[in-house]
């Protein structure tokens, strides 16, 4: 997982972008060689935006391939007025938006839910202990969090993931999500207000 | 929603702005304390307002900490299945203009031999239609002529005449 934007690193940031732009520019050229090395500087992210809002794996690949594609068949005309992260991340929100609205429904990760495939994976791997904790407890664990977070309306849900979770900052946010940078101050605020009185209640039902 | 000011106290809307720009792995309340500047410090600790909102902070961060260990990461084939993919989509782009132009060279004999079919069709209706309309005014012209070869109509002046005639006591 790339590291998360932090304060203090802007000169790394002023490279990195410098870098992007000019593999940008060889990409809105037809290089496809240039186009890859973007894909993967910037996939770890883009599955930790979409991972953070969508709930199955397949769903987070499936998203991911198709920003990517899209990214490819848009990019002449990105004018790099932002950062070319900044823009795929809006595609991605948009995305994982999109399929939400087109199921409706949110349907949480259960254990059954993996494919058989998966299941192995994941069984092979906690065997290889790869994970600090088994794959039921970490479902089970991330199953909690999807029920604190019901709360929250999907754009409310997305600011806090990628704020809390993936460490973007709020000028960030505001940009992928078209919002001023003091509006995602008051509904980060108000969204952690609802949330940590929702762990609070649940803690106190569980007796903890 | 536009408004800096949440609270309407400038030290408590400077907690907060901290608390925005806090590094995600302060995550416990007194590393949340700790990570304020000292000023700042001493007004939370004074203030009911700011301590709810460092525990919000802070209960929220370590109830999604679990979230990112459950999170799915790109495999190493990830960039060559997109590369793959963008070829396979551009196959399709390219096969769908070509696939064009070879339908219409494939349907071009159907489509002259169905353009003669409706000129020859459209020709008999239109020929047809002016028949029957030379047919029409021939058959007018002669009802005509008929009216025109019988008893003329009464003049103007007879109908005035007899009218007058009629009224005579």
């Amino acid at each position: 997982m790339p590291e998360p934007a932090t304060v203090g690193n802007a000169e790394t940031g002023d490279v990195r972008q410098e870098a992007d732009r000019e593999l940008v520019r060889r990409a809105q050229q037809g290089d496809k060689e240039a186009f890859e090395v973007l894909v993967r500087k910037h996939h770890g992210r883009v599955f930790a935006v979409a991972g953070g809002i969508l709930h199955t794996r397949e769903d987070v690949e499936d998203i991911a391939q198709q920003v990517f594609l899209k990214a490819y068949f848009s990019i002449k005309r990105f004018d790099q007025r932002a950062a070319f992260s900044t823009w795929l991340y809006k595609i991605t929100v948009n995305e994982c938006w999109d399929l939400l609205r087109k199921r409706k429904v949110r349907p949480l990760l259960y254990e059954a839910d993996l494919s058989e495939e998966q299941t192995h994976t994941y069984q092979s791997r906690e065997e290889r202990g790869e994970y600090g904790v088994d794959v039921s407890s970490r479902l089970e664990a991330r199953e909690q969090v999807e029920q604190w977070l019901e709360c929250l309306d999907e754009k409310d849900r997305t600011m806090l993931v990628l704020k809390e979770v993936e460490g973007f900052t709020v000028e960030e946010i505001a940009e992928i999500m078209g919002l001023n940078g003091n509006t995602v101050k008051v509904r980060l605020f108000r969204a952690r207000q609802r949330v940590a009185e929702r762990i609070r209640r649940k803690k106190r039902a569980a007796g903890v | 929603m536009n408004d800096t000011r949440r609270f309407g106290r400038p030290e408590c809307d400077e907690v907060l702005n901290q608390l925005e720009e806090m590094n995600v792995a302060i995550a416990t309340v007194d590393e949340t304390f700790s990570a304020l500047t000292a000023e700042t410090r001493r007004h939370a600790k004074s203030c009911s307002v700011c301590q709810a909102a460092i525990m919000d902070f802070a209960e929220t961060r370590e109830g999604l900490a679990t979230m990112k260990q459950g999170m799915p990461e790109a495999g190493p084939w990830f960039a060559a299945r997109v590369m793959m993919a963008v070829k396979a989509a551009e196959r399709e782009i390219e096969e769908r203009k070509e696939g064009v132009w070879v339908s219409v060279r494939r349907l071009a004999p159907r489509l002259a031999a169905f353009a003669a079919l409706l000129l020859v069709l459209g020709g008999t209706w239109a020929m047809e239609l002016r028949r029957r309309d030379v047919a029409g005014q021939t058959e007018l012209r002669q009802a005509e002529g008929l009216f025109e070869s019988g008893q003329s109509a009464p003049l103007n002046d007879d109908i005035v005449a007899s009218a007058a005639e009629g009224t005579r006591p």
